[in-house]
């Protein structure tokens, strides 16, 4: 994985085709055609624990002080000032408006119980996620470096704040390929009241081919951009073109000898596969009542929930990577953004669904070949902000998200915070170790997945990354 | 892995007595022009280029290609230098010429013509960043085509490169400097804009200066000046307070929105300008204090109010007072080091007087003939534009760890070359694309793939898959469709619905209407964060950065954007009229004319037999067709209309088959 992926696919075809052309009759040709395809699986650096990433993006950054993050010290010191040493030297958002000085500590806002064998605190927001913390590794000192919401979001995808660079889910299937001949191995999903800040750059490939960057499968019209025939072209029409488009392109490899006429062939048969696959996938009407009950789910109704159940059977269609969007967790405590009502509508949003993908998942068996993660580009401050309503300013040092599935040690909390929850105390997970850690699951090393580009051999990890030992089960 | 060529040259470097470059990286010596090697087939250079390919070749003991047939090499330099197809009356022209410079006459007419800057502008405008918004989350819109019109006019006029260079860096400084040369200084207000709320406008002005150190260094120096940023160069000579040197010229500019009119705008305020001379004038003639007097006092005021405004274009601006620039430790701006004066790389050529220098001492010092970067990084790039692969393959990185050049005897000729033609980037483009190794054919061959398995040799040409921009024009050209207007605002193509809801903003897409919906997506509005999703697909960059190298992927959803995408369908019902209304009365010579129109030749047996039976085949199935899925098959928006039962199922019939052409992988690529 070290070269250019173009250079790869040339050599492999190179060492193949030395015989000469005029040895490899087309039949077999036709044969080779999933080999040559750059969506076939790969090989990983080592054994892996999980085959497939869903990625339950909470756009907005959740408040870890409202949701799993239980601090009573907080409470207790409620309405006074932060000490000092705690802010001298820190940066903020809003530095210049309503967080100009450093506000008074604000006390949780919401009820906390213990739960499960596991006795992991959640709040009283997530009754459905309470249910399943046996399941999961709740990691209470994820850190990232950037305070503002698209710069903070590229980071937590693609490991930097500048724009251009792979995404974690580009990465993956760069690295690992997929197992889908009929589906996209990176898919998106979005609900909430709008698209993540930033937008498509955060399931962009970066410098990585395109073959790699995350299809969004859209709410409305076709699932996937151009996926249906043109009106007035049905499927016999479009399989005729695609059989003369084939039989030309051969012909053309034949006359040339070049291989990415192949790679050609092979994409314009998978786009015809999506064409029957990609209806046939986000049709959930087929799904029992049991199931659509458990995840609170609608045909033809486009939601979280939906989501959720459409991310189970992506992966159980071989899709490898697939990220949930759901925006709404920013909480200033402005109009919109309450502690209150706000918080309450969008953990109502999502606690169902989260929940009911953990307990599917493992009923079907695919929970311990499916690595879940749930979390949002920072969290918030345990001070409040100058604004109406009480509400809570972004925050980088210290926040929380949680992992399930394969590899991950099930009821397990990482990571301690302060008594205000504003820093880590002992192990930090910074977002380079989570990514570390991600692929480490996944049966790659970090430091070995590279792309040569600028000159540099690029890491999603950059020159950082420690796998996190007390994730893994 | 050095080659020998090298080593000998490095043998007579040292003979030379240029002690002073001893252990020097290879990249930071100037290049020295050596004759072009002599060669055993005497018979096939036909200019210095292929003396010094051939001499590889030989002594790897290979033979380079025969060379294209004709209409194979009239196509590839049509798509190369303009970025359009020959049209068949074109292509019967240059098989009937027996002159013996009939290419050559071809190549002059292609770099006189419009469509070359639009085709060469574009490769410039990826590595300027170029957008028509802010980028970051909100990405607002901004206007900027006059940046890209500049670029394409000046790349039409061959302003020399080294000038070309310092009016985009330093424009605005030149002694008594032009509206045009002002609007150059777009080139690094291309950099995102941050209008998120919350954000520390500090933070991104220092995040711009760091992408134009980055940018200057990759676009014009092929060297990673970024690196630098944080810490000294890892592996090349620069230093972290040689990177702060270079950001004190950029630290001290302005960076204004100005109204800069266009001709026809300058013409408006004229016109405008009189009315109120005339209109001051009769007031004047008119008693003061009167009434009369009065309401045309009020006009005026009125009329003064309407004054048209003229087109704004992000520019640079000298400061007047100046800012102080630290080195930041770690390139954190929060944790600024000590002050730092402006200045340059030591192991690069020197610039004088560095402290007391400015931008446009900068500029001339980056296009200085002593830099030895400059002229061997733009050849190489343009070199890579037609062989897939530049001389250097690490287009970007001529430092310690880039690719050593394949080529370095070369690539040095052809540097000093483009100097001693006065930076004339058409007179290079002509030498590149007249010599016998831009000319040879790109099949494969069994030994070359066995002793050269890149190509490095370059022992045949590369089949290239025409870049997303072309792939839409080409098409257009095919069907007759294109518009060739030039400039202006960005235009609004077809998309399918629900693409501008991706971003955190939901833009603006109101598809154009008349010719600007089939201009050259040179001229299509470009938004950062929703780029218009088929040239996306077809890996157009997104300018969020400078892109000096576009890669070519190979995708299902290329697939689906060809076969289905409204405005590819269009095209092929475009195709289809011009099929049947300029194709003859047979199927074989309509089926000719849709070959001809996609891929300039004629088509073989084979082709002919796959292609009528895919023709009967979609007649039968459209004879049995209702009248609705007719409709949709044979109605281009805007087109005729067709009354004739008959003929409708007819038309469904070459729709399909104009469809088929289109998205034949010849049809885009570049053979």
């Amino acid at each position: 994985m070290m070269h250019d992926l173009q250079e790869t696919t040339r050599r492999h075809f190179f060492s193949r085709c030395g015989l000469g052309l005029g040895s490899i009759a087309l039949g077999s040709m036709m044969k080779d055609q999933a080999q040559a395809s750059p969506f076939a699986p790969k090989q990983p650096h080592f054994k892996p624990r999980a085959k497939n990433v869903i990625y339950l993006f909470m756009g907005g950054g959740p408040s870890q002080l409202e949701l799993f993050d239980w601090k009573p010290e907080l409470a207790k010191r409620h309405g006074q000032d932060i000490p000092e040493s705690f802010i001298k030297g820190k940066r903020f958002a809003f530095m210049n408006s309503s967080f100009k000085k450093a506000n008074k500590l604000l006390g949780p806002t919401r009820q906390f119980k213990r739960h499960g064998q596991s006795g992991i605190w959640v709040s009283d927001l997530f009754p459905h996620i309470s249910s399943i913390t046996d399941e999961i590794s709740v990691v209470k000192t994820c850190k990232t470096e950037l305070f503002n919401h698209a710069p903070a979001k590229l980071f937590m995808n693609t490991g930097t704040g500048l724009f251009g660079r792979p995404s974690m889910g580009s990465w993956v299937t760069y690295g690992l390929g997929s197992e889908s001949q009929s589906l996209p191995g990176f898919v998106v999903l979005q609900s909430g009241p709008r698209g993540p800040r930033g937008g498509a750059v955060n399931w962009a490939s970066g410098f990585l081919p395109t073959t790699f960057q995350g299809v969004p499968l859209r709410g409305s019209g076709d699932p996937i951009l151009n996926l249906a025939s043109p009106k007035g072209v049905n499927s016999q029409s479009q399989r005729d073109s695609l059989d003369a488009l084939k039989a030309l392109n051969l012909k053309r490899l034949m006359e040339t000898g070049d291989e990415e006429i192949r790679t050609r062939i092979a994409s314009y048969e998978m786009s015809y596969q999506m064409q029957s696959s990609a209806p046939e996938l986000i049709d959930i009407s087929g799904e029992s009542q049991a199931t659509l009950d458990l995840y609170g789910a609608k045909p033809g109704q486009a939601s979280f929930a939906n989501n959720c159940l459409l991310a189970r059977r992506l992966v159980e269609r071989g899709t490898r990577f697939v990220q949930l969007y759901h925006t709404n967790w920013d909480h200033h405590g402005g109009p919109g953004e309450t502690l209150t009502k706000d918080l309450e509508k969008v953990t109502h949003d999502v606690d169902q669904g989260c929940a009911a993908l953990i307990k599917d998942l493992k009923t079907r068996g695919l929970l311990d070949d499916t690595l879940v993660i749930w979390g949002g580009e920072f969290g918030r401050t345990p001070m409040s902000e100058a604004r109406k309503t009480p509400g809570r300013n972004h925050h980088i040092d210290a926040f929380s998200m949680w992992f399930a599935g394969g590899g991950v040690k099930p009821g397990n909390v990482v990571g301690e915070t302060d008594e205000f929850g504003f820093d880590s105390v002992g192990r930090e997970c910074h977002v380079h170790d989570l990514h570390a850690t991600i692929l480490h699951l996944l049966g790659m090393d970090h430091e070995q997945l590279t792309f040569r580009f600028q000159g540099r051999d690029f890491r999603l990890t950059d020159v950082a990354g420690h796998v996190i030992e007390p994730l893994l089960a | 892995m050095r080659s020998p060529l090298l080593f000998l040259l490095i043998i007579f470097w040292n003979g030379l007595g240029l002690q002073a470059n001893e252990g020097k990286h290879w990249a930071f010596i100037a290049p020295q022009r050596h004759a072009p090697p002599i060669v055993n087939q005497a018979n096939w250079p036909k200019n210095a280029i292929d003396h010094f390919i051939l001499t590889k070749l030989e002594s790897a003991n290979l033979k380079p290609s025969a060379e294209a047939d004709k209409i194979t090499l009239l196509r590839r330099v049509h798509l190369d230098l303009i970025g359009l197809p020959p049209t068949p009356a074109e292509v019967k022209a240059f098989l009937a010429d027996q002159r013996p410079n009939a290419y050559e006459r071809v190549v002059d007419n292609l770099l006189a013509s419009p469509r070359y800057g639009e085709r060469w502008g574009r490769h410039w405008l990826d590595a300027a960043r170029y957008a028509d918004s802010d980028g970051y989350s909100h990405d607002a819109p901004r206007v900027m085509w006059q940046y890209r019109d500049w670029v394409i006019r000046a790349t039409n006029d061959d302003l020399p490169f080294d000038q070309f260079v310092i009016e985009q860096l330093a424009g605005d400084m030149l002694p008594n400097a032009t509206t045009a040369q002002r609007i150059a200084t777009g080139f690094h207000r291309n950099t995102q804009i941050n209008s998120e709320g919350g954000v520390d406008r500090e933070q991104f002005r220092i995040d711009s200066i760091f992408d134009r150190v980055a940018t200057t260094g990759e676009v014009l120096f092929g060297l990673t000046f970024g690196c630098a940023q944080c810490h000294d160069h890892k592996y090349d000579p620069i230093k972290q307070v040689e990177y702060y040197r270079m950001f004190a010229f950029y630290n001290q500019v302005d960076e204004p929105r100005r109204e800069i009119p266009t001709a026809t705008e300058i013409i408006a305020q004229k016109a405008h300008d009189q009315k109120v001379t005339a209109l001051t004038a009769k007031i004047n003639s008119v008693e003061q204090g009167s009434d009369a007097r009065k309401k045309l006092e009020g006009e005026l005021a009125q009329l003064k109010k309407k004054r048209p405004r003229a087109t704004t274009a992000l520019v640079m601006m000298q400061r007047s007072s100046p800012r102080m620039t630290h080195r930041f430790i770690q390139g954190n701006f929060t944790r600024p080091a000590e002050e730092v004066k402006p200045g340059v790389p030591s192991i690069l050529h020197a610039l004088p007087e560095a402290e007391t220098a400015n931008r446009l001492d900068f500029a001339r010092w980056v296009t200085s003939r002593n830099n030895p970067l400059m002229a061997r990084v733009t050849i190489n790039r343009m070199w890579l534009h037609y062989f897939g692969k530049g001389i250097v393959e690490t287009e970007n990185d001529f430092g310690t760890q880039g690719s050593a050049p394949s080529h370095p005897a070369l690539l040095d000729w052809l540097a000093t070359e483009f100097m001693r033609n006065q930076w004339s980037r058409k007179a290079m483009h002509r030498l590149i694309v007249t010599s016998a190794t831009y000319r040879q054919s790109s099949k494969h061959r069994a030994d070359l793939n066995q002793a050269d398995p890149y190509n490095k040799l370059l022992g045949r040409q590369s089949r290239l898959r025409l870049d997303a921009e072309i792939v839409r024009d080409n098409a257009l050209a095919a069907s007759g469709l294109l518009s060739t207007k030039m400039g202006g605002p960005g235009v609004f193509p077809p998309q399918p619905p629900g693409c501008m809801n991706l971003g955190q903003h939901r833009r603006n897409w109101t598809v154009s209407t008349g010719e600007d919906r089939y201009r050259r997506a040179v001229y299509t509005y470009r938004w950062r964060a929703t780029p218009h999703p088929a040239l996306k697909v077809f890996d157009a960059p997104d300018a969020f950065a400078s892109c000096t190298r576009r890669i070519r992927s190979n995708t299902p959803l290329q697939a689906l954007t060809l076969l289905n995408d409204p405005a590819f369908f269009e095209i092929a019902q475009g195709l289809a009229e011009r099929i049947l209304k300029e194709g003859g009365k047979t199927d074989e010579a309509r089926i000719a004319t849709g070959v001809r129109l996609c891929l300039a030749r004629e088509p073989d047996a084979q082709d002919l037999s796959i292609l009528k039976s895919f023709l009967t085949r979609q007649r039968k199935l459209y004879a049995g067709m209702d009248a609705v899925a007719l409709s949709a098959v044979i109605h281009r928006a805007h087109g005729a209309q067709i009354a004739d039962e008959t003929q409708r199922s007819e038309k469904a019939a070459w729709v399909m088959l104009a469809r088929v052409l289109l998205n034949l992988d010849e049809t885009i690529t570049r053979e």
